[in-house]
């Protein structure tokens, strides 16, 4: 069963001016294989905070975060040397709330750049791979565009891909579609909706609740930088017991 | 006044102002590889973790900022290299005297250095910080983010600012008659001292100094139309 844990989560946490700011409080979770795990929570509760730490974009204070078998918030890796995240940051695929899309690269160049500079693919393998990609999402025909002329989905759908395309062991999403207008957020859920269909191992912050119930397996409810409530789509929409997620969920459903 | 028999007589001396021209030109060429490449490791070092780099480098800078570009191209040239004692003597191109030359070519590239690195600075510090993050997210190391995601946009937002400081180490240039470089102003006062006439050698000077810098900064608006392709709808 062990094997099965692809991310360990052990009392994380995220303090800021001395301890005055409480990010994250102490935060343990498993993250399973296939795991589509959907974290929800009031602004300020610590989920985007808690999504970052994990490829330790933001680096905690405390705590620790096993990913494969490995702690990456230590210093020093198993084998004595000096722990390389970019190794570790390479299975992790990341996408933003405000896409990130490299702006002076063409989509194509968008996707190959990783691939070829990290994992030293050559570029015409690369290039194929990353059409094959773009085609799933339906937007192989705009390889060559640069990111501003694409709509916010697009992007979104593009930065998604891009992230595929390093071939991750898990993909971290950050409310991929707060910065979207309405009309657009249906095609980035469709996406990754496909993503968790084939089995990929998710952990998505977002405020899509009917994503979260539809699609998540786990769901996670965080206030105050603590984790409060654990459970089913099911068991946390219709039979919540903290009071927090209940008023939560009185608010936005 | 000027006369028509006065540039007349300073053209006869035409080989000294294209001596001149030669050496204004690859001191000014110089200056700019060195200077950038002094900045860009500058503004690394004022941006990084380290704070002993970081007081260094800023030292560095506010010292070259806050003095005259006369006062440290004499302190390169009779301090730092002691007069001409310990440099070859020997001549570039056949006239241009090395042991003028070099201490020039330092002292412009440590003074644009500064001014170039805050240029970059400020470059580097205004794309997002989502850029780096997704890079680095992907699995690029610190400085593969710098090199392909970062120094290409921070490149094309100072590019007008950079065209400026070429443009004025060329113009600054001139300066370094003043410790014996034959650059264009020297031709100037070596037809001063030949023909007693100084004014029509001034308007050539004028001339070939503007015809150096005008197409400088038309070369550089053409790089940046070219890197903004990425800004096109």
């Amino acid at each position: 069963m062990t094997n099965d844990k692809l991310i360990q989560v052990k009392d994380l946490k995220k303090y800021y001016k001395g301890e005055r700011i409480k990010a994250l409080d102490g935060v343990t979770v498993d993250i399973n294989r296939g795991d589509v795990m959907v974290v929800i929570g009031p602004s300020g509760s610590g989920k985007s905070t808690f999504l970052r730490s994990l490829n330790l974009l933001e680096v905690p204070t405390a705590g620790s975060i096993i990913f494969e078998g490995v702690d990456i918030t230590q210093k020093k890796g198993p084998d004595g040397k000096k722990l390389d995240i970019d190794l570790h940051r390479q299975k992790m695929g990341m996408v933003f709330q405000h896409f990130n899309l490299f702006p002076h690269m063409t989509i194509l160049q968008n996707m190959t750049l990783a691939p070829v500079q990290v994992k030293n693919v050559p570029q015409a393998e690369a290039e194929k791979k990353a059409l094959e990609l773009l085609e799933r999402v339906g937007l192989k025909d705009r390889a060559d565009a640069y990111p501003i002329q694409l709509s916010g989905g697009q992007k979104q759908r593009v930065a998604i891909v891009r992230a595929l395309a390093m071939e991750p062991d898990v993909m971290l999403f950050d409310e991929p579609t707060s910065a979207l207008d309405p009309e657009m957020v249906g095609e980035v859920l469709d996406v990754m909706r496909e993503l968790a269909r084939e089995g990929m191992t998710m952990v998505v912050v977002t405020h899509e609740m009917g994503f979260a119930r539809e699609v998540g397996n786990r769901v996670l409810f965080m206030a105050d930088g603590k984790l409060l409530e654990e459970g089913s789509p099911d068991a946390i929409f219709n039979h919540p017991q903290n009071p927090r997620l209940q008023d939560f969920l009185s608010k936005v459903l | 006044m000027l006369t028509v028999q006065g540039f007349q007589k300073a053209l006869e001396y035409w080989k000294l102002f294209l001596q001149g021209v030669v050496c204004t030109v690859s001191l000014s060429a110089l200056t700019v590889i060195f200077g950038f490449i002094l900045a860009l490791i500058l503004a690394i070092c004022r941006m990084g973790r380290s704070r002993i780099l970081k007081a260094i480098a800023t030292v560095y800078v506010e010292l070259f900022r806050a003095t005259p570009m006369v006062v440290q191209i004499f302190v390169i040239f009779y301090v730092v290299f002691d007069g001409v004692k310990v440099l070859p003597g020997f001549k570039l191109f056949g006239f241009i005297r090395f042991d003028r030359f070099f201490p020039a070519v330092v002292a412009l590239s440590l003074n644009s250095g500064a001014y170039l690195s805050e240029i970059i600075r400020s470059g580097i510090q205004s794309i997002d910080i989502g850029q780096t993050e997704a890079s680095r997210s992907l699995g690029l190391s610190s400085v593969k983010t710098m090199r392909f995601v970062i120094l290409p946009q921070a490149i094309k937002n100072i590019l007008p600012a950079i065209a400026n400081e070429f443009v004025t180490i060329i113009k600054e240039s001139a300066i370094c008659y003043t410790i014996g470089v034959q650059d264009i102003m020297s031709a100037v006062n070596a037809v001063k001292g030949a023909t007693y006439r100084m004014a029509e050698a001034l308007i050539i000077a004028t001339v070939l100094y503007f015809c150096l810098t005008y197409p400088t900064s038309k070369v550089i608006a053409h790089f940046e139309r070219k890197m903004s392709a990425g800004d096109k709808r």
